[in-house]
């Protein structure tokens, strides 16, 4: 295959239509950071091990590093910045913060997305069904401990918010 | 406030001592935080590095012919377009400095390799997937060597000498001709094989620990760009931006002043990201093309000999006492696997492993070693959980041997301030009795292990680390709004930024909010080691301190003239002086309005230096409850509380932080973590599945029991922190296991195989 050869690949990220010329090996991670230049998903394994690359794929977890660019037309894939709207965080993000459960930050928007596809599925996890949720998704610095007690509370949060709607 | 050490700090505590958030999580969570990786300019190359596929041999011819031909490849260098750094050269750091020609064989080959992954040639090209293509098109011509791949092979005699320069250091009389074992260290006081022949009761193990890594999940990166006058930038995710402009410097033979370096947010360092790993070859590269030059480093790259993971080990401990439990010996046999080139000589490690324990009769010796394998670097007290894997056992057979209480035993014969240590000086300020006081009384040594499927073991053990001091600057600016502006001379691996804003908002007295503490790069700030060895909290907090103290006192005088009053009679209280009677009426002035009308008048610009601090030496005691199913072999840790003493927590969650992820990391290294080298000295489980990680799901919650005592004439108080919570894990856990099992593993990671071997060899 000729090095120069690009492709267009269309794809819907955070609501919002792409169309793009990409390398025909890119990964939807590498779409996503080299060609969207959304850098907040991040690589730190490539072959789908740790889960920094988290993202949702049609509101399922999926490491981006796994997904071909051109596989991704006609999915609604969200990332870590389709979380934030009109300024107002994410419980899950919130809850990190203020639980600790952020400490070199390189393995979080992993976290927070895989802890977000829990949330949709299962409005009150067990610990036990948090930590199963985010067992691919390695960290380093925090110990886990602080991210299943935010998410935890991230989920008490989300109940309340909801019971008061 | 000029001796900070006889500061009462309890009568001044609304910012310190309080579990605040990070102040850069925000950033964090929403993915805007920007590691190297994530930055671009216009025009960027994207460079990958060739590496050696063979373990040990000479580099007879490279061709970069063909691939500088394929279409997008703008550069490509190697050995010959480097400063030829010679062995012996150092760049500043601690005492004995950091060996420079090391630095410079990490980053490229030449003449010989030495390892699987050693960087040959490094390419630029237009595409990160063209720089790729072209490192098959680059022809190396190797005449491969016989390699050396285990400590035992290294030291065995005749094995072939990696190289020509190492000569052991240590021996009498001095060694004449090359070896693979570095340097000879012995520490010795009194008569330790005497006290082990005659004693009641003596007990060893002979262990193997693996290599390891730090397991950082943000594989290195960094960027460079030199403009048209030759000036270098570099955004690097480094452990110090300081030390890695004399890296950049050194290797390329380049003055400082046409180098920056800018610290971006790091994603994990641990001791792996002290030293460059590429940041001179993105700047030579720049530099031939006119272009920003990114390097990224893959997870097999990391793994497979592009970073330096710590040290693979074999020690044996023996250790002695009388029948009343009253320690008579330790003697220790240290031999550590330094990789491909010398390491650092073991007496410090040695030290930390017998310092908790007063000891009359001591014999320690010690050897590094070379090996055909990546060359190591720090990782979390470096050496010190291998040490302990072993001290720890000896000691805990030792106790089952006198039928005695490991905490009691230990209380028996523990280090006290002013005991002797293994050095021969009196140890500082420790609080070990302290904390061997709270764990026997803490529910996690007290209440019933409990009845498992399988048989569960409790198990008991210390660590200790020394850290180190060195240098650390800042310096502090008032804006015009009269907030202080804190510029680090280092970088933040752990949360500095949050806790040096709460240490600057304390001397000001104000909220965290009216403080902005920042990284400083290598142009705008003065000299600051890294941030290693449990060091930056501690002398940062003092450089603070002292540039405050400046700053208030420039402040003082300023109100003094606005207040038409002597300085001296003014109080300060949160943001505002006040002349004397000012609760009467009298005047009063804020920072803002101080800065408000002084502004013009020139800059309030306020240094702080620390070097030589006091030494905040750390101690941990771990406790772990583990099942062993004797089935499989596989360990489960039901439970583990770490106590610690800290001096004084800046920041309980970040303090809680260090500890709870540092025994994660070693209960990692204790149970799966180990890397796989063939005889070929190729890594075959370089990848984050097969180097097999602690998930969420193989962990217990950490319990961390924080102990506060202060260490005198050091600001706050602080210890070192995120060091010591390491050390005790894998000693701690086989502890645990030979109580659940009735046998011992000597080997880490004590992974199902090794144990199930145990419980058959019962």
């Amino acid at each position: 295959m000729s090095s120069s050869q690009k492709v267009v690949v269309t794809c819907r990220v955070n609501g919002e239509d792409h169309t793009v010329l990409a390398d025909p090996r890119d990964t939807l991670l590498e779409l996503l950071r080299d060609r969207l230049e959304m850098t907040g998903t991040k690589e730190g394994c490539g072959n789908g091990n740790c889960g920094s690359c988290t993202v949702l794929a049609d509101g399922v977890a999926v490491c981006a590093c796994l997904v071909l660019a051109g596989e991704t037309d006609g999915l609604e894939i969200t990332t870590v910045e389709g979380l934030t709207a009109n300024g107002t965080r994410h419980p899950v993000q919130q809850a990190l913060i203020e639980h600790g459960g952020t400490q070199c930050g390189f393995c979080t928007p992993g976290i927070i997305m895989s802890a977000v596809a829990l949330l949709n599925e299962k409005s009150k996890p067990t610990d036990a069904e948090i930590r199963h949720a985010i067992a691919g998704n390695i960290c380093r610095c925090t110990g886990y401990e602080k991210i299943v007690r935010a998410i935890s509370s991230a989920a008490e949060t989300s109940a309340t918010a909801r019971a008061e709607v | 406030m000029n001796d900070p050490g006889q500061i009462d700090w309890s009568q001044k505590n609304s910012v310190v001592g309080k579990p605040l958030p990070r102040v850069d999580a925000g950033e964090r969570v929403e993915g805007t935080a920007k590691y190297p990786a994530d930055m671009a300019l216009p025009g960027m190359l994207h460079a990958k590095t060739l590496r050696s596929p063979h373990a040990h041999a000479k580099i007879k011819s490279i061709d970069t012919m063909k691939a500088a031909a394929l279409a997008g490849v703008k550069a490509i260098v190697t050995s010959g377009d480097f400063h030829d750094v010679p062995v012996g050269a150092t760049i500043p750091m601690g005492e004995a400095g950091y060996d420079m020609w090391m630095v410079s064989v990490i980053n490229i080959a030449r003449d010989k390799v030495f390892w699987v992954g050693q960087p040959v040639a490094v390419v630029a090209a237009t595409d990160p997937h063209i720089a790729e293509a072209a490192l098959a098109l680059i022809d190396v011509e190797y005449e491969a060597l016989p390699a050396v791949m285990s400590i035992d092979a290294a030291m065995a005699p005749g094995a072939p000498a990696i190289h020509k320069h190492v000569i052991t250091t240590g021996l009498e009389p001095p060694a004449q001709v090359p070896s693979n074992v570095c340097s000879r260290s012995v520490i010795e006081r009194g008569n330790a094989d005497d006290a082990i022949s005659s004693a009641a009761a003596s007990a060893a193990i002979d262990t193997t620990i693996d290599t390891g890594h730090q397991g950082y999940i943000e594989p290195q990166a960094m960027l460079a760009q030199v403009d048209s006058n030759g000036f270098a930038m570099v955004w690097a995710a480094t452990q110090g931006q300081h030390t890695t402009e004399l890296m950049i410097s050194r290797m390329l033979d380049r003055p400082q002043s046409r180098i920056k370096v800018v610290p971006v947010e790091i994603g994990g360092g641990f001791g792996g990201k002290i030293s460059i790993h590429g940041e001179a070859a993105c700047v030579l590269l720049s530099e031939m093309t006119g272009r920003p030059v990114k390097m990224v480093m893959s997870r097999e790259e990391v793994f497979q000999g592009g970073s330096g993971p710590p040290a693979a080990a074999r020690h044996r401990i023996e250790v002695a006492a009388e029948a009343d439990g009253t320690l008579t010996a330790i003697k220790g046999l240290y031999r550590q696997d330094c990789g491909g080139l010398p390491g650092l000589p073991p007496s410090l490690m040695m030290q930390a492993s017998a310092a908790l324990y007063q000891a009359p009769n001591l014999h320690l010796e010690g050897y590094d070693v070379v090996t055909n394998k990546p060359r190591t670097e720090a990782y979390r007290g470096p050496g010190g959980i291998q040490a302990y894997f072993a001290m720890e056992q000896a000691m805990d057979s030792l106790c089952q041997k006198l039928d005695m209480d490991p905490v009691e035993f230990r209380k028996k014969n523990a280090a006290v301030t002013g005991s002797t240590m293994p050095i021969g000086t009196p140890f500082p300020s420790i609080g070990l009795t302290t904390i061997l006081d709270a764990v026997s009384k803490h529910d996690c040594w007290t209440s019933p292990l409990g009845e498992g499927a399988f048989p569960r073991g409790r198990g008991f053990g210390l660590g200790y680390w020394r850290g180190t001091s060195m240098t650390s600057a800042c310096h502090i600016s008032i804006s015009g709004d009269g907030r202080p502006m804190v510029t680090m001379g280092s970088a933040d691996i752990s949360g500095t930024r949050t806790t040096m804003a709460q240490v600057a908002a304390e001397q000001f007295e104000l909220s965290i909010d009216d403080v902005l503490v920042t990284m400083g790069d290598t142009k705008s700030v003065g000299y600051s080691d890294g941030a290693a060895g449990s060091r930056l909290a501690r002398t940062m907090a003092a450089a603070i301190v002292e540039a405050s103290d400046k700053a208030l006192a420039e402040l003082r005088t300023r109100a003094g003239r606005l207040l038409q009053t002597e300085p001296q009679t003014l109080t300060y209280e949160r943001g505002v002086f006040r002349a004397p009677g000012a609760a009467q009426g009298g005047a009063s002035i804020s920072l803002a309005e101080i800065m408000q009308a002084t502004l013009t008048d020139g800059a309030i610009l306020e240094t702080g230096v620390s070097t030589k601090l006091p030494l905040g030496v750390e101690v941990a005691a771990h406790v772990a409850d583990v099942e062993v199913d004797t089935d499989t072999g596989q360990v489960t840790v039901l439970r583990y509380t770490a106590f610690q003493d800290v001096g004084r927590a800046l920041n309980p969650t970040a303090v809680e932080g260090q500890i709870e992820g540092s025994v994660v990391q070693g209960l990692g290294w204790a149970l799966t973590e180990s890397f796989d080298y063939g005889d070929d000295g190729r890594l075959r489980n370089a990848s984050m599945l097969d180097f097999r990680m602690p998930t969420a799901l193989d962990v217990p919650p950490v319990e961390a029991v924080i102990i506060e005592t202060p260490v005198p004439d050091v600001p706050y108080g602080l210890r070192g922190v995120g060091e010591v919570p390491i050390v005790p894990v894998g000693g701690c856990v086989a502890n645990a296991v030979a109580r659940a099992i009735g046998a011992r593993v000597p080997q880490m990671p004590m992974t199902p195989e090794r144990v199930l071997k145990a419980v058959k060899g019962r």
